[in-house]
């Protein structure tokens, strides 16, 4: 189970926290100008990368507020918190540990026991 | 086929102490160019090989696989099998995968100890109850067997299980009788057997690096092993599909995260169905070895690590020993993690898209075993003829934009 | 007896005489004895049968790790695969053995054995297909199923269990020689320190051999003692004895559960573990390491046992499993057998090492030959034989001549592993150590430190050097721990993973799993079959899959591959290890969270009155609801359905509706937010009125509904529906922080704040304006679909005209605090006008006849608001709103998507029901198109006959024309398709 430093209340078991997908991702509004392909992409299709991964959380059985998180889904490693009106940090800061785009980090993965 | 198993191939054997038994597989390197390329050594994969070879007649045909074939969710999973769904669209795939598995052992000639020992869905509320009913009588007029127990045949068949006295009593049931379990690692095993000895070459420990297109086409798979030229690329990687989509430029509405599963040591026989239930989250069946094979959640966040969180395997748990109360007196032996890869309407995507020759098979969720034939055979189809079969016309990506969608989650989910 | 002089055992009360059962027998052990140690004491040593040849199976081990003496626990509920080497006897236990029928001696199963030339690895995948597949589910799959299983399931039990959580700087595993360091170096530091061993006795291998003859000048046990007393009188540090840690999370989260009744029957009622889930900054793993075995022909034999188990027994339990030991061994760590064997007044009967006479210790060979015990170098033990027990084994010695030795009783030590199971579930990483011919740790993910014989530190004289260098992080003061020892402070070893027979016969088993009956030949037969990657070999021969998930034997069948495929041991890797390190019961996993706290049961603050009051009740979410009120006993629910329905429009009827959601939502913006939220627009409603609204997910599709109160632009109150309400409220929640954070709004859940009561039928105005005579309830002061906020009684309520059931009626939110008093008002005064209590099947059922949904019934997550017709609560005028862009998509806007409609059979004494399809055809031929199905049926009382309410497709087109309505029986009932409203088209009664 992770641990999710919440930004008002602190470090917290994940099990307290509700994960609400990508984060920064901008929902067009309702109107008949946008496209069914584009409409279905905003409701549907969100980032799923191995490595860095923009991720939104709530704290729901505790301040019910949202705030976003970089996490690297090949470790669980959560890199950075922010606040929901805080800058999305650069994606250079932080070191991606998958080196090709399914490949296994060196360490730290669920795949690997031995040393290579 | 080269390979005949029996118990005269046993016995003869036997004598030889078990020496001179023929290799599953070959180990070869990649060719320079294959017809097809299908990415994802697991049971789909390897049986969309298979059925090309056999069905379409394709030959030239590679399976290349990041780690050891079946080693992925195939090798992972609660091996429930089923077709009672509730939609037209998804019965009549799950069906089709059903009726492939009542014969895959003969015609494997390799026993994946396909077991119809019924799989049961308990209703433990009136909404539940509502569900069920309704779902069970589109599965008749689907021609799919199920049928609504009372509580008194579920205590029949299921003597163990607690019905009264828990925080949700159990009212009913859904059983469908053809259901049941199969040995997850043997049906990995067979196809590629039979897919070898049909010349498709099974690559393992070849990791696909990018899926190369050009002018809208597809050229080939960059991979651990060099790049590979291919006419068609099938991509069938569970967990990992949507992040080699990318690299061809094609966003895939799939979220990748953990589902756990554990196993408790092995007694005698003390379950004879399957037993799942949505509402206090329980899945369990008997393997044949006598352990309990049981099914957790996922958890809510995306993960590549093939691992989650203790409290989704203590929810499961609680459950059970609600359900079956002898169960406190049992033991956890092993637990384990997979990727599974999840579409919004928790339905598969098994498809072809914008780049010619490009085709992808993922979006099982929690629930792929189960359509394992089925899946690579209307993969197979939909490869060799680049048009779906009747069967997956429905499970397009199309659909995302259109709003056509299959729906089984909504239909389960909604609480009044 | 095989007791030592227990006198100078200080873990065993001689004093202390306990009986106990096995098999029926009745024999006695002391207090501090195991099973397996009693039963050892008393020479017994055939304690089960194999898994698959059923071959008889003795103690191998003396601890966690064994193999074959798993035992039935009749006393416990009869708690199946238990190990009998670390279950402590008490005073009346019953123990049983497993997988033997009729009995232990007797074994039918052991047939198998000699068929066993046809099950080799795999088997059951090569045959049982033929003749016919019926075959396999009807013969071959029922004998397998009886066959496999070690134990039988347990008797009737329910789990006392608790969790309890920890948050510590340091968690030290283990609490030998190098977890007492380490604890004590951390004495009075600023950490919080939990030290956990698995054993009720702290100093593992100073208790468990001999090996250590001094401790800082003083004896093992001395140094332990007053340890042990510093360490507990110590303010930061705690120690949790008979806890095992069984899994190791991601950060530090370790899942440990301790046994309570170590050595008494567990009390029914007590709590008989405790899982303790442990947080932690650092984790030091001092658990130790665990012996190997070694392959040779029948190496199952009972009275075959690992060195270290045998040297245990002896200084732990004070039992000697044989006087006449042979030892085979390729590796030093069988020296403190011999030595402590020879202290006691024995010595083996034969020492045979793989190893030259120069590469064994030289203390060791001094010893054996000042003893004249028989040495055998360069040698190896190429079979064992006996019936059901050892009874001679062949020696190949160094000329290559073969020698027969008579014994009833055999050492061997293949090796050391660094027991790092809970190393490899942290996602550390091993390396292969090609000197110590073992994997250790190499590289940790975590905050994780290894010490000792856990980190692959197998020199004694090493401790200091490696526990200060590691510890220094913790700024602990230099450990100087001087050490005596009885033996060579190295570890040597050298290679040696199996010995061939002499005679390889059909029937020739050497062992490399003995739980899973795995043998070397069957390593063979699937590395040539091709399954030569590990885990493919393991899947296939099922090695390594027991319940010991192959502590003593895994190393070794890597090794036995390794050679096969001519690999280094680091290119065959090795599988992955599992968490839990041993099974863990499931009831101290479930703890306190099952049966009566399994999940919360949420009920109405007039709960208590609706129990009274005979009501019967119905599970909504976590709710729980009035379902029907029966009169009396006799009463079945269709017929309190009829009655209170009838009631409520020839009378008055009352529901709890206290479970319906209430969100509560204000601020500047309100207004703008609730468009954003709701297919409606509020913008024109006038304070003091409210409105029927829904709520869409981003796809189209309906998910909640319920009525909207506007008491100003800047402050709204909204209902949902009761198993939606957490999921309205945090979609409001989740839009106004990350959508529109820029609006000033704010909500809050008011549900538990409020209860409500719905009245509703022809005399609810007679009944209200009795309860409250100060409001006026006329049609013009207080028309449909307005509310008003009143006092009542210094208490302040809202009271909302709106009807969920066709007749006129008021809704009344009272505090909850208030509620019964209010409730119990109304109830009386009601009494004369006819008023009835009603529960939730006659609310759907009323609200069914009057056409209204009940979403999640009627609606499945695939209905749009025009599906339902109900185009008119569509804010057409609004840019936007959650979902409106989905309205138009191209399967959408289809003319001939599933619609709501309403069914009445043609003949009407036929019955419908709920979740029968309904079809074009008379005749069902499978499979058949399906037009939708039936979301709502019930017998009208004021029809007089059933009808229902469906959703089909094409359904709004398709009214007035014929269909059939599917049964399960696969027959058909003709029904007609009509408009899905059967009480008050014309909406007379609301507004009356």
């Amino acid at each position: 189970m992770l641990i999710i430093d919440c930004p008002y209340c602190g470090p917290r078991d994940q099990s307290e926290f509700s994960n609400g997908g990508e984060a920064h991702v901008k929902r067009p509004d309702g109107s008949a100008d946008i496209g069914d392909r584009e409409w279905g992409e905003y409701v549907f299709i969100r980032a799923n990368p191995k490595g860095i991964f923009y991720e939104r959380w709530v704290h729901s059985h505790g301040c019910r507020k949202w705030f976003n998180c970089v996490r690297d889904t090949s470790t669980d490693e959560i890199l950075k918190i922010y606040k929901i009106d805080e800058e999305r940090p650069k994606l250079d800061s932080f070191k991606n540990n998958v080196k090709t785009p399914s490949g296994e980090p060196n360490l730290g993965s669920g795949n690997f026991t031995v040393k290579k | 086929m080269k390979k005949k198993y029996s118990i005269f191939s046993i016995a003869k054997n036997a004598l030889k102490g078990h020496k001179d038994w023929p290799k599953m597989w070959r180990s070869p390197e990649p060719r320079e160019f294959y017809d097809v390329i299908i990415i994802g050594g697991g049971g789909h994969g390897l049986g969309t090989a298979y059925y090309l070879a056999k069905e379409h007649g394709l030959k030239n045909i590679a399976v290349i696989e990041k780690g050891w074939l079946g080693g992925g969710n195939t090798g992972r999973n609660t091996t429930i099998i089923r077709s009672n769904y509730l939609w037209d669209d998804s019965a009549h795939l799950y069906e089709h995968s059903l009726k492939l598995w009542e014969n895959l052992s003969t015609e494997l000639n390799y026993n994946v100890m396909f077991s119809q020992r019924g799989v049961m869905n308990l209703a433990h509320n009136e909404h539940d109850i509502k569900e069920i009913k309704r779902r069970v009588s589109a599965n008749n007029l689907n021609g799919i067997d199920s049928l609504w127990l009372s509580k008194e045949e579920i205590q029949k068949k299921v003597p163990i299980m607690n019905t009264d006295n828990l925080r949700y009593p159990v009212l009913g049931a859904s059983y469908q009788p053809r259901g049941g379990t199969a040995r997850h690692d043997a049906v990995a095993w067979g196809f590629a057997m039979r897919a070898d000895e049909m010349g498709v070459d099974i690559i393992q420990n070849c990791e696909a690096h990018q899926i190369k297109t050009k002018n809208g086409k597809i050229e080939g798979v960059e991979t651990s092993k060099g790049f590979i030229r291919a006419n068609k690329v099938g991509v069938v990687a569970s967990g990992h599909t949507g992040v080699l989509a990318e690299t061809a430029g094609i966003r895939l509405p799939l979220q990748s995260k953990p589902l756990q599963a554990l196993v408790s040591e092995p007694i005698k026989p003390i379950i004879d169905t399957v037993v799942m239930s949505s509402a206090v989250h329980a899945y369990v069946s008997q393997s044949d070895k006598g352990e309990l094979v049981i099914g957790a959640g996922t958890d809510s966040y995306n993960s590549f690590t093939q691992r989650g969180g203790f409290n989704i395997i203590e929810e499961t748990v609680r459950a059970m020993v609600e359900l079956y109360p002898v169960f406190g007196k049992m033991k956890m032996l092993r637990q384990w993690g997979g990727i599974v890869d999840i579409c919004p309407d928790a339905s598969p995507i098994i498809s072809k898209c914008d780049v010619e020759g490009l085709f992808f098979n993922c979006g099982w969720g929690t629930g792929g075993f189960k359509a394992t034939p089925g899946s690579a055979n209307v993969f197979a189809h939909t490869i060799a003829k680049n048009e779906a079969h009747q069967i997956n016309s429905a499970f397009n990506l199309d659909r995302f934009a259109s709003g056509k969608l299959v729906d089984e989650h909504g239909a389960a989910a909604v609480a009044h | 007896m095989s007791d030592l002089n227990l006198t100078d055992n200080k873990f065993i009360q001689f004093h202390q005489k306990i009986g106990f059962k096995f098999d029926g027998v009745k024999y006695y052990g002391y207090k501090g004895d195991t099973i397996a140690s009693a039963l050892l004491r008393n020479n017994l040593k055939l304690i089960g049968r194999s898994f698959k040849y059923h071959r008889p199976r003795g103690f191998y081990t003396c601890g966690i790790e064994e193999p074959n003496a798993l035992v039935q626990i009749i006393s416990e509920y009869s708690e199946p695969n238990t190990r009998a080497t670390i279950k402590k006897i008490y005073e009346g236990m019953e123990i049983e053995s497993q997988n033997r029928w009729p009995s232990l001696e007797t074994d039918i199963g052991s047939i198998n054995n000699i068929f066993s030339p046809v099950f080799p690895a795999g088997f059951y995948y090569k045959t049982f297909m033929g003749p016919h597949k019926n075959f396999w589910k009807k013969i071959y799959e029922p004998i397998i199923r009886k066959a496999a299983g070690l134990g039988k399931p347990p008797k009737e039990f329910k789990a006392v269990s608790t969790h309890l959580h920890h948050n510590v700087d340091i968690t030290i595993v283990g609490g030998g020689l190098n977890g007492l360091i380490a604890a004590k170096s951390l004495i009075d530091t600023k950490y919080s320190v939990l030290l956990i061993d698995f054993d009720d006795q702290l100093g593992g291998i100073l208790n468990n051999s001999n090996k250590v003859l001094s401790v800082n000048n003083q004896t093992p046990m001395d140094w332990i003692s007053e340890t042990v007393k510093e360490i507990e009188n110590s303010k930061n540090i705690k120690i949790l004895k008979n806890t095992l840690v069984t899994t190791y999370n991601y950060i530090n989260h370790l899942i440990a559960v301790e046994d309570k009744f170590v050595g008494s029957r567990p009390l029914k009622d007590k709590v008989n573990s405790t899982l303790h889930k442990i947080r932690t900054d650092q984790v030091i793993l001092c658990n130790g390491h665990i012996e190997r075995f070694l392959s040779f022909q029948n190496n199952d034999l009972p009275g075959i046992m690992l060195c270290s188990s045998f040297e245990k027994y002896m200084c732990r339990y004070g039992v000697i499993p044989s006087k006449e030991t042979v030892v085979f061994s390729n590796n030093s760590n069988s020296e403190s057998l011999v030595f402590s064997l020879i202290k006691k007044g024995f010595k083996p009967k034969a020492y045979i090492d793989s190893r030259s006479g120069e590469n064994i210790e030289p203390d060791l060979f001094d010893l054996i030959r000042k003893n004249d015990i028989p040495l055998y170098t360069n040698s190896q033990i190429k079979g064992a034989y006996g019936n059901k027990k050892l009874q001679k084994i062949l020696v190949e010695d160094s000329s290559g001549g073969v020698n027969e030795i008579k014994t009833d009783f055999l050492c061997l030590s293949g090796g050391i592993n660094p027991d790092v199971h809970l190393f490899t579930q942290s996602k550390g990483l091993l390396d292969w150590d090609e000197k110590d011919l073992t994997y250790k740790p190499a590289q940790a993910f975590q905050p994780t430190i290894t010490l000792g014989s856990a980190s692959g530190q197998f020199d004694f004289n090493a401790i200091n050097k490696e526990i200060n260098e590691k510890l220094v992080i913790f700024g602990i003061k230099p450990v100087q721990i001087k050490l005596e020892l009885n033996t060579s402070h190295k570890f040597k070893i050298e290679k040696l993973w199996e010995v061939l027979p002499q005679k390889q016969t059909i029937w020739s088993k050497s062992f490399i799993d003995l739980q899973n009956d795995v043998t070397t030949k069957d390593i063979r037969q699937a590395i040539s079959e091709g399954f030569d990657r590990i885990e493919h070999l393991k899947r296939y021969t099922t090695n390594s899959m027991g319940t010991d998930q192959g502590k003593i034997s895994s190393i070794n069948a890597l090794g036995i591959v390794s050679d096969l495929l001519d690999k280094k041991v680091n290119e065959v890797g090795t599988t992955i290890y599992r968490p839990p390190y041993a099974p863990l019961s499931f009831a101290a996993i479930a703890g306190r969270n099952s049966y009566e706290y399994y999940d919360p049961e949420r009920k109405s603050p007039i709960h208590n009155w609706h129990i009274t009051n005979g009501a019967v009740f119905e599970d909504v979410g976590q709710w729980k609801r009035p379902w029907y009120f029966p009169i009396n006993k006799d009463e079945t629910m269709d017929e309190a359905v009829q009655r209170e329905s009838k009631n409520v429009r020839e009378n008055a009827g009352v529901l709890d509706g206290s479970t319906l959601g209430k969100i509560e939502i204000k601020g500047k913006d309100a207004l703008a937010f609730m468009n954003l939220i709701y297919t409606n627009s509020f913008s024109k409603m006038k304070p003091g009125t409210s409105r029927y609204a829904l709520m869409l997910g981003e796809d189209g599709m309906v998910k909640d509904d319920g009525i909207i109160c506007k008491i100003s632009d800047e402050h709204f109150i909204a209902t949902t529906t009761t198993g939606g309400a957490a999921t309205v409220l945090g979609c409001m929640e989740e839009y106004a922080q990350t959508e529109w954070p820029n609006l000033n709004v704010y909500m809050n859940s008011i549900t538990e704040q409020y209860a409500t009561f719905n009245i509703s039928g022809p005399k609810t105005r007679n009944i209200i304006e009795k309860v409250f005579p100060e409001v006026n309830f006329s049609n013009e002061a207080f028309p449909f679909m307005t509310f008003q906020f009143h006092e009542y009684e210094d208490t302040p309520i809202r009271i909302l005209r709106a009807s969920f059931t066709g007749e006129m009626g008021y809704e009344i939110y009272v505090p909850s605090n208030q509620a019964v008093k209010i409730w119990e008002k109304i109830i009386s005064f009601g009494k004369e006008f006819g008023l009835m209590p009603y529960g939730t099947e006659t609310m759907h059922l009323l609200r069914a006849e009057k056409g209204y949904i009940i979403v999640g019934q009627d609606t499945d997550g695939s209905i749009t608001p025009l599906d339902l017709g109900l185009d008119w609560i569509i804010g057409k005028s609004k840019k936007d709103f959650l979902g409106k862009r989905s309205l138009i998509r191209s399967d959408t806007v289809r003319k001939d998507r599933k619609q709501l409609v309403g069914i009445l059979p043609t003949n009407k004494n036929e019955k419908l029901e709920e979740g029968q399809h309904i079809i074009l055809d008379k005749e069902i031929k499978t499979p058949t198109p399906m037009l939708g199905h039936i979301t709502s049926c019930y017998q009208s009382p004021t029809l007089g006959h059933n009808f229902a309410l469906a959703v089909i497709k094409n359904g709004q087109s398709l009214i007035g024309t014929k269909a059939f309505a599917s049964t399960p029986e696969l027959k058909t009932i003709e029904v007609e398709i009509v408009e899905p409203i059967f009480y008050d088209k014309e909406n007379t009664k609301l507004a009356s």
